[in-house]
């Protein structure tokens, strides 16, 4: 555990473990207090790891998860171009029209649009896309945006939790453990369905009586034409053509032999190539810069220092230190562990970023292999951390990106989404979930 | 040569008491795109741009910053709707549509080249302003600049 520690020489001969854990809580707390920008900040204390001499910069290069770089990079490519047709804003407006425009039908259908396709991808892009059509609904319905929008973000984080792909914790914990796809769509899949089943009830129960309107503002939404929505059919094609292979590829990975990043990685570079075959020099170093700006570079390079920081605390000792603590909380009972970590990790990342909450995490869930009897057995800890993590961020407005976006849009739109006012509606949201979590979890692993 | 040399001094002008029923008229009538707002004392307060009612007529949505909404071909709309919601702002005053921000006030010591790459960025009316009070002193638009290159040749 410690040779690649050894490698480096820690300054003034202090104790590797003392070092890494100062870099690590400044980092923690300077992203919590977003004084600086995240990906400043973890790229400081990467780069102090490696000048503390915790760590080598081999063994800091041999700590990134490319593997998650990969599949976060990718999936952002191919978003970014196929949000350029219109194909979400054609699903959103066909939805509402399906529920003749009915508010209470509008809220629901645009919640589980949100879910769905958060499934599948970023949950800030999914908000992006989905936000200012509800806005455009919203106003012609004239109804306040403010259910829709809350409505929008709680699902989006739910939705997020059901796959390997639709939220970056799950995407650190599948590469990290070697889960698939599939692996999460069998174990997750199932309670998020619960979840939103459940979510819905008292996002009924709390804005039905505001959610009124006239036969005449319905009359308005149900005049807009969907198709038209669609911008460039030939992308639009090209974009469902390659999506529907990446997910394929996902499905069939361990078949494939495949890994996430691979697949992610090679269906940007196909849908690139399809969006750019035969334009012209200057149209496609056009269509390639714009692909690779829409990519967020900012929370990759985040990613990049923070794989390096966890991985500081690994070779010191810290983790396994932490691990045994959190292993003496629960008297080793695996099963108080897991509904510990699920608890746990839910409060916490209400108010932390869950990024570096399950980054630090996995390499503690995985040295207690050995106390629970191998790595299968660790499987119900994983599923705990994934529903803890991505669910947590429900539980207030900082608790996820997605929510902080949709808080800037509602804002600018003159709709201002407060801190306290979420957290009334949102953070009993948020602990149902987990309650169902928990109870999932319960019958089905324990 | 300067913005001393090329401002009109002498524009249409409105105070902070007029409306945007009332400015709208004058753009109207003056075939203008732009009306700079003053306050008693001469001071610049912002420029009241027919970009406004734009603003007005279109969904908040499609003009919200980094809502990236590129296209409306979806919405129908009719002009008597249209004219519905730009009567109904008709009363309101001009201080609430003022973005000063969107055309950043020049001074009479700009350089020529610097106006022009302002227009550039701005393809509009730039107010030219004392650099210290802020006292109004004309405007800048691409039609005094052609005036003065046509004038050469």
């Amino acid at each position: 555990m410690h040779s690649e520690s050894t490698a480096a020489q820690v300054i003034f001969g202090w104790s590797a473990a003392w070092v890494a854990s100062a870099i690590f809580v400044a980092v923690y707390v300077m992203v919590v207090t977003e004084k600086l920008n995240r990906a400043i900040v973890a790229l400081l204390g990467a780069g102090l790891m490696i000048l503390g001499g915790v760590l080598t910069q081999e063994a800091a290069i041999r700590g990134i998860d490319f593997n998650t770089i990969g599949l976060l990079l990718g999936m952002m490519v191919i978003v970014g171009i196929t949000g350029k047709c219109g194909v979400f804003q054609f699903v959103a407006i066909w939805s509402a029209k399906k529920v003749n425009a009915h508010p209470m039908g509008v809220l629901v259908m645009l919640s589980i649009v949100t879910a769905v396709i958060s499934a599948f991808l970023d949950n800030v892009t999914t908000v992006l896309l989905i936000v200012p059509v509800t806005l455009l609904i919203t106003e012609e319905l004239k109804v306040k945006p403010y259910p829709f929008l809350i409505s929008e973000v709680v699902f989006s984080n739910i939705g997020g939790t059901a796959t390997l792909i639709g939220d970056p914790p799950n995407i650190m914990i599948g590469s990290a453990v070697g889960l698939t796809f599939n692996d999460f769509v069998i174990n997750l899949t199932p309670a998020i369905l619960v979840v939103m089943a459940a979510t819905l009830v008292p996002v009924y129960l709390l804005w039905r009586k505001e959610l009124v309107t006239t036969d005449a503002a319905r009359e308005k939404v149900m005049r807009f034409n969907d198709r038209e929505a669609i911008t460039d059919a030939r992308l639009l094609k090209q974009a469902v053509g390659v999506l529907a292979c990446v997910i394929s590829a996902f499905v069939f990975a361990r078949f494939l032999h495949l890994e996430p990043a691979t697949i992610a990685m090679f269906g940007a570079a196909a849908l690139l190539l399809l969006d750019n075959f035969q334009r012209d020099a200057e149209h496609q170093s056009k269509n390639v810069h714009h692909a690779f700006a829409e990519v967020e570079w900012v929370t990759l390079i985040f990613f990049l220092g923070l794989f390096i920081l966890v991985h500081g605390l690994e070779t010191s000792g810290v983790i396994a230190r932490m691990a045994h603590a959190l292993l003496a909380a629960t008297g080793g009972d695996r099963n108080v562990t897991v509904i510990a970590i699920l608890w746990g990790s839910a409060f916490l990342s209400a108010f932390i970023d869950n990024i570096p909450f399950v980054a630090t995490m996995i390499p503690l869930i995985k040295s207690m292999a050995p106390t629970f009897g191998g790595a299968h057995a660790l499987l119900p800890l994983w599923w705990a951390l994934s529903l803890g993590a991505c669910l947590g961020g429900n539980g207030t407005l900082i608790g996820a990106s997605a929510n902080l976006v949709v808080a800037g849009m509602a804002e600018r739109a003159g709709q201002p989404i407060r801190f306290m006012a979420y957290l009334k509606s949102c953070f009993l949201l948020m602990v149902l979930s987990v309650a169902v979590c928990h109870v999932y979890l319960w019958l089905r692993y324990l | 040569m300067t913005v001393k040399d090329l401002l009109n001094p002498h524009p249409v002008t409105i105070t902070l008491e007029e409306t945007f029923g009332g400015a709208l008229k004058i753009l109207l009538e003056r075939h203008i795109r732009a009306l700079p707002v003053l306050d008693s004392a001469g001071i610049y307060r912002g420029m009241f741009y027919l970009y406004d009612l734009w603003e007005l007529l279109l969904p908040k949505a499609a003009t919200l910053e980094g809502a990236n909404v590129t296209d409306l071909s979806f919405m129908p709309g009719s002009l008597e709707e249209l004219r519905e919601k730009t009567l109904a702002a008709g009363p309101r005053s001009v201080i609430e549509f003022l973005k000063d921000k969107e055309a950043p006030a020049i001074h009479p010591e700009t350089s020529v080249k610097e106006a022009i790459l302002m227009l550039y960025h701005h393809d509009g009316v730039l107010p030219v302003v004392e650099k210290k009070t802020r006292r109004f002193l004309g405007i800048l638009t691409p039609w005094e600049i052609l005036n003065r290159l046509h004038d050469k040749e």
